[in-house]
């Protein structure tokens, strides 16, 4: 029989009748071989895989390199966009400032010029009402004053009558005295009423001056 | 045994390797321009607030029958103009002065009999700026500012605080007064009392001699006679 040397014999009547025939070979063990042969294999995969995964993370790692230098142009980009909008902002705060205060100025100038225009107006109301007040004491003044002129001329009519009926009275001539005494009361009557104008303009006046 | 693990390592090395680094993902977009509209500053907008407070607020001459007056008083929709009774007391007539030179005629349409409130009527008045009214009441303490044309000067601007509310009946008022840390002087009289908002929360009307402070017809008692209408004839010669 060729067996061989680390075979397991099939047959136990065989095992035992070599034994006791002969020393049997020392038996030799399959196992580590099959084992070293997983190992191998195992080792063999192990490789493969390892190296497929390091082409992956070498892709991988091409990847985030590229996107580390996106990163960093971004960043550039941004930092850039940062200063100019800082230039920017800063810029229309000194515009903003500076067109602040030209308004403020050309507002003070407008509001100044108001007033200026707003006190006109105060004094020429003023002078309107002022010149009103004048006319008034004018027209006032005017009537006492015609007023006592006609006075005047009354009385001088009189006297001229009281002496025209003294000196035909004197003649022996008939005197109309109840006439005379009605003109020399008409006359006193338009007298007093001039006095009374010439009381409310000269009161008129004063109150004038006073204000 | 040792087999064994070496080979337990080769695989956990392996799946480690084949996990622990992933591709980047996709780019990321460039960040919009900021939006500079958004800018706030604070500074600006309270000048802001302030010119347009000095815009609303309008110059009043009244020429009455014993007297020639001058005040202060802001503009309302529809050309209407509030300002104190006290200023424009028996008008003949009514002059409106604008903060940029113009001039309006105005007419009183009403006067409050038991506050000093009046308002009048311009004729013509075009595209002035109006005034906001603040419903909500003032707080102790609030920052405030009073603008007016003090003895007829050009418009002012004075800034000061809300000291609180105080009887208004000794004053001849219907209800509460707002007494305010502000520099009034002759001609405020009218004149609004407004927020930081730009919103009108009282007319100023009388200054507490004494202490120095100002005293303002809360702008509800003016929101009260607008909407009541409770307003009278002005006086005639």
């Amino acid at each position: 029989m060729n067996q061989e040397p680390w075979a397991v014999p099939s047959d136990p009547a065989s095992l035992s009748s070599s034994t006791s025939a002969s020393t049997p070979p020392p038996r030799r063990r399959r196992w580590p071989t099959v084992v070293l042969v997983v190992l191998l294999l195992l080792t063999t995969v192990g490789a493969i895989t390892a190296t497929v995964v390091a082409v992956d993370q070498r892709d991988v790692a091409a990847q985030w390199e590229e996107r580390a230098l996106a990163l960093e142009a971004q960043r550039d980009a941004l930092d850039e966009q940062r200063a100019e909008v800082s230039d920017r902002l800063e810029a229309t705060r000194d515009a903003l400032v500076t067109s602040e205060r030209d308004v403020g100025e050309l507002e003070d100038r407008v509001r100044s010029l108001a007033e200026e225009k707003a006190r006109a107006e105060d004094t020429a109301t003023t002078v309107q009402v002022e010149r009103d007040v004048f006319i008034e004491l004018s027209e006032l003044i005017s009537d006492a004053t015609g007023a006592l002129d006609s006075c005047v001329t009354q009385l001088l009519d009189l006297q001229s009558a009281s002496v025209e009926a003294f000196n035909r009275a004197n003649a022996g001539q008939d005197v109309d005295i109840d006439a005379l005494n009605a003109r020399a009361g008409e006359v006193t009557r338009f007298c007093n009423q001039a006095r009374t104008a010439a009381a409310t303009a000269e009161a008129a006046a004063d109150r004038l001056l006073r204000s | 045994m040792r087999s064994r693990l070496h080979l337990g390592g080769l695989l956990l090395a392996a799946v480690g390797l084949a996990s622990c680094v992933e591709p980047p993902a996709a780019p990321l977009d460039t960040p919009a321009m900021v939006d500079t509209e958004e800018v706030e500053l604070p500074e600006v907008a309270a000048a802001s607030v302030e010119r347009r407070a000095q815009r609303v607020t309008v110059r009043v001459r009244s020429l009455g029958c014993e007297q020639f007056g001058l005040g202060s008083g802001f503009v309302l929709a529809d050309g209407v103009v509030v300002t104190n009774r006290h200023v424009i007391e028996q008008p003949r007539e009514v002059t409106v002065n604008t903060w940029d030179g113009r001039s309006f005629a105005a007419e009183v349409t009403g006067v409050a009999t038991d506050t000093d409130l009046a308002l009048l009527q311009l004729e013509d008045a075009g595209d002035l700026p109006v005034a906001e009214l603040r419903t909500a009441p003032v707080q102790r303490g609030e920052e405030v500012f009073a603008v007016g044309y003090p003895g007829g000067g050009p418009a002012q601007v004075s800034p000061g605080r809300v000291l609180g509310m105080v009887d208004g009946t000794v004053l001849g008022e219907p209800a509460e007064v707002i007494r305010v840390e502000v520099e009034i002087a002759l001609g405020s009289s009218g004149g609004p009392l407004v927020d930081r908002d730009g919103l009108v929360v009282g007319v100023v009307f009388a200054v507490e001699v004494d202490a120095g402070v100002g005293l303002a017809v809360p702008v509800e008692t003016l929101l009260e006679r607008l909407e009541s209408g409770e307003l009278v004839a002005p006086g005639a010669c």
